[in-house]
């Protein structure tokens, strides 16, 4: 069945994290239409669940709410989001040519226009769940806002553990709950598309080394972001197994990284930046733990990042160049780590209260044929065709990628790299339109 | 008269920025924390608008705490920063040549998440001036 | 600005209970009925729903009403949805303000306190509205046309981005030619393209669009204006011409040069087996040698060391300062790569020359370096690793097959001092920016410590300075690559086009006003200001006499309000945030919103 909605925007943009938010807001502020795609159901991305970040150290949440309440209120800008996209490809045959997106708006079981976004239904929901948003260290209700500055301020019904009691229901002053939403289809007609969609980190459960996520205290280090986060699961940093307090935290760098067997063959960039910030920001929260970081090199190149690292040594943060080789569970819930020495003098363990994973990154959306034919690189990542002069430049015409989407990506460059997405497709329509 | 309830001797007023202490503050309303009511939160661009007499006058006025939450040296304004400190330095002088008690007047950043630190400022401003009351200055 | 008595409408929210549950609202619309000022009070369920706004709409077209308060949720959710609302009633968004009874109130305090609480702050709320004026958005007119500076990669990539979406540009060189920093190389790591094709791809559509104007051999004298309304004057090195260039916006993309290490810094100078990697690229351009056996400037290179991180990640206490003083704390991000690739197109082409790579880190994160990294070890280049305090010193060698050897502390075996005897020697010398400090002191553009040319923000504000109207672009920032600096010229590009794109620019009214009555010429204000050139003293006649006066110029102020704190006339203050309002908004609150 053909949807019968369909939306036209001079733009679609895939994915609302930072990439995708500073794409649309170079579009909108140009004045192109632009429609904003998330699968989640708030718009952010990674950046918002951040702590703080490198390498100015500035709280991520107040970095990433200026840019997300700016989308919301743009006005050539619309969100579209807890949206599942089911198919991008560009369609030359009716007498609109450009891109078609089929997308599929996900059931909320609340009526978006209706909610005020009190929380009164989460308040009374008697059914708690693992909040996922804190890294599933602590507990949320079934149905609920997803994080305090979450945008939009619209609750979502885990409909798998509802026990349908109707609490909520009673509850909303609005009468916004809707057992009975469907998920709805729609068309988006554009004359370009921007693939913002990130990244993810590769699941601890796959690495048999390291465990397979089964050894208390090793965690990933989104988690240790969340639980550095002034908003976080604990309000401080605490053990997840006891809740104790840790004397002694290890990174363990390219886990996941720059070695096949292990996850990924390439440098996933980010990580030996954001353990040297986490340590850092431990070192302040509990000044005196240990705190230890295994490394193979230390990559911290990008603009003061390797005064960041230098200043890190100086507080007394300790880098070990070695290996990783395997983790086991030690006493009283520790983690026993085993590392090869770099200087080839054998292999050596330590016992740390809490481990993080500084795990690989692999892409946040696999394009499929035929979901989208646009090609991948054999990083699995978006391919860039003409990585020196465009870098979001792919072998689709008027589709463009920009950020993590791209290749493994910090923050700064994630920025640039949108702006430069914004200017290709811009130009892209300008071309058009002076051709037409 | 309607009946409005007892009057509150001790005000606290809070300066906070747009971009940072603002939504901070509203952060803590998501998260329905509570803290003392005689707290009054006035929505500032950049804290450098007030010149010294702004101060000294809440303190005449009957204001018994005022605290400035601003975005640190994550400061927009380029500059506001460091002018507003160098401000408050001159306001602390003023307030000791007329005895009012400079814990009356504090100065912090506050950032969109910082609950936490927020409840803080709060708490101990309005533990001080529990204890030594409004400033009792000759208008 | 109050001449005549306002009428406040108030509005105050129930917010289905959230509000209503803590605060007493119909208690609350009783006191505030009574404020001075308010002409009316209404309460409503919602009052973002169409009701509600509906309310609003209907008394300001009435005329009951000239200002309006609504109490309600944090003004980050509803702010605008009440200015568009006012401003489909026909009146100006400007006369509004925001009372935050939710997360302020409802949510953190209960009971009477609560009520109490929310009057007083509506009390404050229409204090401040009572002081609002109608405003209108700051418009400058802009011209269409943007200046490129520097022509190297970012430069020109900026320049084709602007000038495609239809604004002109005109690109100014220094140097005789474009292409900068890519005229020196050769294979661009880690794919290998030929620098010369990447170049030529781009200037061909550069020098054949029409809206491109290139000065190549040129010097910036001077830089007037602002946002909008630039003027330089350039002149020829050559033939001394001079020329004038009005433009709306500029892009410094100035690039940077390789560090030039010292004499004798790993025997640089001294032995002239020891090159730098900038002096190694065009010889392995130009070298057509046949064999399995490099040759350099006629010799056989049986063996050559590479010495990563010359002049850069350098460490106070342990590197030696140049004459200047500067040390390079930074890494230089681009030269790992690159050293991999020369040493692999070395090794794959020469198969007898044996090559060590002395490393600090090895720093291969981009796409496609990793395996640049991989595939030297497969080509068995030997990886050596020091550390910062223990650096290879190079020294004449006692052996007669080698002119050198390189005495290392090798941490990847045992930190055992080892003898590599070499027949050459390659430094990675990192980047510096070039010398820009003329320029920087002419448009005031901030210079960071690391000497690179300082953005507003790395997250926010990326490619912006301060001043506004002015992007960067590229290696003035900090190192990048080919690609990493075609992306930042992009994003500077698109803000430029967003920035001048309908020929006017419209800025917040938030900006510093001057009550030209009140003004005496003091001039502390523009001591005060922030922001240079957004604040001076000019000269008036007024009847005959010559008087000092402050004048704004609006799309320079920040709107912070330095200048109204230091005023002591009260003659200067911020529209729409004025420090009269804040005074009367602390009346109101230290007399529990009974006000007269
Ligand atoms: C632990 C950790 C700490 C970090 N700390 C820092 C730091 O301090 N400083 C720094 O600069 N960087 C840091 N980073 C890196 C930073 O997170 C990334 O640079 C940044 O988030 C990339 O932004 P993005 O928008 O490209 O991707 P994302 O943030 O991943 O956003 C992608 C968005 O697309 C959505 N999406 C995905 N697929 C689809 C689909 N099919 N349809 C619709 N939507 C979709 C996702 O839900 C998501 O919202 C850190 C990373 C990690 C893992």
């Amino acid at each position: 069945m053909i949807p019968t909605d369909i939306f036209n925007f001079d733009t679609l943009v895939v994915g609302g994290g930072i990439a995708g938010l500073q794409t649309a807001l170079d579009l909108g502020d140009q004045g192109y239409k632009v429609a904003v795609v998330e699968k989640d159901a708030s718009i952010g991305g990674k950046m918002i669940r951040l702590s703080k970040v490198f390498p100015t150290l500035d709280c991520a949440s107040c970095i990433t709410t200026p840019k997300m309440s700016a989308v919301a209120h743009h006005e050539n800008i619309t969100l579209f989001t807890y949206c599942e996209l089911n198919s991008l490809d560009y369609d030359g045959s009716g007498e609109f040519q450009g891109m078609k997106a089929l997308i599929t708006q996900k059931p909320r079981y609340v009526d978006p226009v209706k909610c005020i976004g009190c929380r009164q239904c989460e308040y009374v929901c008697p059914v708690h769940i693992p909040d996922m948003e804190q890294g599933g260290l602590s507990a949320t209700k079934a149905i609920s806002i997803p994080f305090s500055n979450a945008i939009p301020q619209l609750p979502i019904m885990d409909i798998e553990n509802c026990m349908l009691c109707g609490q909520c229901e009673k509850a909303c002053p609005t009468n916004a709950i809707d057992y009975l939403q469907k998920p709805e289809e729609f068309l988006i007609a554009s004359k370009t598309a921007v693939v913002t969609t990130g990244f993810d980190l590769l699941p601890v459960k796959d690495n048999t080394q390291y465990g397979n996520g089964k050894i208390p205290n090793v965690i990933d280090s989104l988690q240790m972001e969340r639980l550095l986060a002034p908003h976080g699961p604990y309000n401080r940093v605490l053990r997840p197994s006891d809740g104790m307090e840790p004397d002694s935290i290890a990174y363990v760098q390219c886990a996941g990284s720059r070695d096949k067997s292990m996850g990924v063959s390439y440098c996933s960039r980010v990580c030996c930046m954001y353990a040297i910030k986490q340590a850092m920001l431990l070192s302040g929260s509990l000044p005196l733990a240990d705190i230890t970081i295994y490394y193979m090199d230390i990559r911290a190149f990008g603009k003061g990042y390797e005064q960041f690292y230098q200043n890190a040594k100086a507080m007394g943060i300790e880098f070990i160049k070695a290996k990783v080789a395997r983790i086991d569970r030690g006493e009283n819930g520790s983690a026993q780590v085993r590392y090869e020495l770099q200087d080839g003098s054998g292999t050596a363990t330590a016992n740390h209260d809490l481990v993080v994973l500084s795990m690989g990154m692999v892409p946040g959306w696999n394009p499929e044929q035929p979901v989208c034919p646009v090609s991948k690189d054999t990083d699995q990542f978006i391919t860039s065709i003409k990585p020196k002069i465009s870098p979001v430049l792919t072998d689709m015409d008027g589709l463009f990628v920009a950020g993590a989407a791209a290749g493994p990506k910090d923050i700064v460059d994630t920025i640039t790299e949108s702006g430069s997405a914004a200017m290709e497709a811009a130009k892209f329509m300008s071309k058009s339109l002076m051709e037409n | 008269m309607s009946p409005q309830a007892k009057k509150e001797q001790n005000k606290i007023l809070i300066l906070a920025t747009e971009t940072c202490a603002y939504p901070g503050a509203d952060s803590v309303g998501q998260a329905h924390s509570t803290y003392p009511a005689n707290t009054y939160i006035l929505r500032v661009r950049a804290p450098v608008l007030f010149p010294e007499s702004f101060y000294i006058d809440c303190f005449k006025k009957g204001i018994s705490g005022i605290i400035v939450m601003s975005c640190g040296e994550e400061c927009p304004y380029e500059g506001a920063y460091k002018a507003l400190a160098k401000r408050l330095d001159s306001v602390y002088k003023k307030m000791k040549k007329m005895e009012i008690d400079i814990k009356r007047l504090r100065l912090t950043a506050i950032c969109t998440v910082c609950n936490r630190a927020f409840l803080n400022e709060v708490k101990q401003m309005d533990q001080l001036i529990r204890e030594i009351g409004p400033p009792q200055l000759m208008v | 600005m109050s001449e005549k008595n306002q009428n406040v409408g108030v509005y105050i929210c129930y917010c289905g209970g959230n509000i209503s549950d803590h605060v007493d609202v119909e208690e609350v619309r009783n006191r505030v009925e009574k404020m001075p000022g308010v002409a009316l009070a209404r309460t409503e369920m919602f009052m973002c729903s169409d009701p509600g706004q509906e309310m609003i709409i209907e008394d300001l077209k009435s005329g009951k009403i000239d200002r309006v308060v609504v109490a309600s949720c944090a003004p980050s959710l509803h702010e605008t949805t009440f200015r568009d609302a006012i401003n489909r009633a026909g009146s100006n968004p400007f006369i509004y303000e925001h009372a935050n009874i939710r997360e302020q109130v409802s949510w953190v305090h209960h009971g009477d306190t609560a009520t109490d609480k929310a009057s007083v702050l509506i009390a404050s709320a229409t204090a401040k509205a009572k002081q609002l004026k109608p405003l209108d958005p700051i418009r400058v007119e802009a011209k269409k046309h943007t200046t490129i500076i520097g022509g190297g990669i970012a430069g020109i990539k900026a320049a084709l981005d602007i000038a495609q979406t239809g604004i002109d540009v005109t690109l100014v060189e220094k140097s005789p030619i474009l292409g900068g920093q890519l005229n020196n190389l050769d294979r661009l790591a880690p794919s290998g393209e030929k620098a010369s094709e990447v170049l030529q791809e781009l200037l061909d559509q550069v020098l054949n669009h029409k809206g491109i104007t290139i000065h190549t051999d040129c010097k910036i004298q001077d830089v007037t204006g602002y946002v909008g309304n630039f003027s330089l004057d350039i002149v020829t090195k050559s033939d001394n011409k001079k020329l004038t260039i009005d433009t709306g916006a500029i892009v410094m993309a100035t690039g940077s040069v390789s560090y030039m290490p010292f004499e004798g810094e790993y025997g640089f100078g001294r032995h002239e087996q020891v090159i730098t990697l900038k002096d190694l690229i065009p010889i392995l351009k130009e070298n057509k040698s046949a064999g399995s056996v490099l040759k350099v400037n006629g010799k056989t290179i049986k063996n050559m060391v590479m010495i990563h991180c010359v002049g850069s990640r350098q460490i106070p206490g342990i590197h030696q300062p140049k004459e200047n003083g500067q040390l390079n704390e930074y890494c230089s991000r681009t030269c790992c790569a690159a050293m991999l690739n020369v040493s692999n197109q070395i090794r794959e082409n020469f198969p007898e020359t044996g090559i060590y790579e002395m490393y600090r880190d090895i720093r291969t994160y981009g796409r496609g370096q990793e395996e640049l990294y991989n595939q030297a070890s497969k080509n068995k280049v030997i990886f050596m690793r020091y550390e910062a305090d223990a650096q290879p010193e190079i020294i004449p060698s006692p052996k007669p097959d080698y002119p050198l050897q390189v005495k290392i502390k090798d941490s990847l075996t045992f930190n055992e001092e080892m003898e590599i005897p070499a027949d050459l020697v390659v430094l990675a010398t990192g980047i510096e920016p070039d010398d820009v400090s003329g320029l920087a002191s002419m448009l005031k553009l901030p210079i960071g410590t690391d000497k690179f040319l300082l953005e507003v923000h790395p997250k926010l504000r990326p490619v912006e300075f301060p001043i506004t109207g002015v992007f960067l672009a590229g290696t003035c920032q900090a190192p990048m690559d080919t690609g990493e600096a075609c992306n930042a010229a992009g994003a500077a590009a698109v803000k430029a086009s967003a920035l001048l794109s309908k020929g006017y620019i419209e800025l917040d009214p938030f900006v510093a006003e001057v009550d030209t009555d009140k003004c005496q010429g003091h001039g502390a204000c523009v001591e005060a200001c922030l922001k240079e050139g957004a604040l001076e003293l000019i000269e008036v006649n007024i009847e005959g006499k010559i008087h000092k006066k402050a004048r704004v110029t609006a799309a320079l102020c920040l709107g912070c309000g330095a200048c109204a704190a230091v005023c002591p006339e009260k003659a200067i203050d911020i529209n729409g945030w004025a420090l009269k309002q804040y005074e009367d908004m602390v009346d109101a609150i230290v007399s529990d919103g009974f006000t007269v």
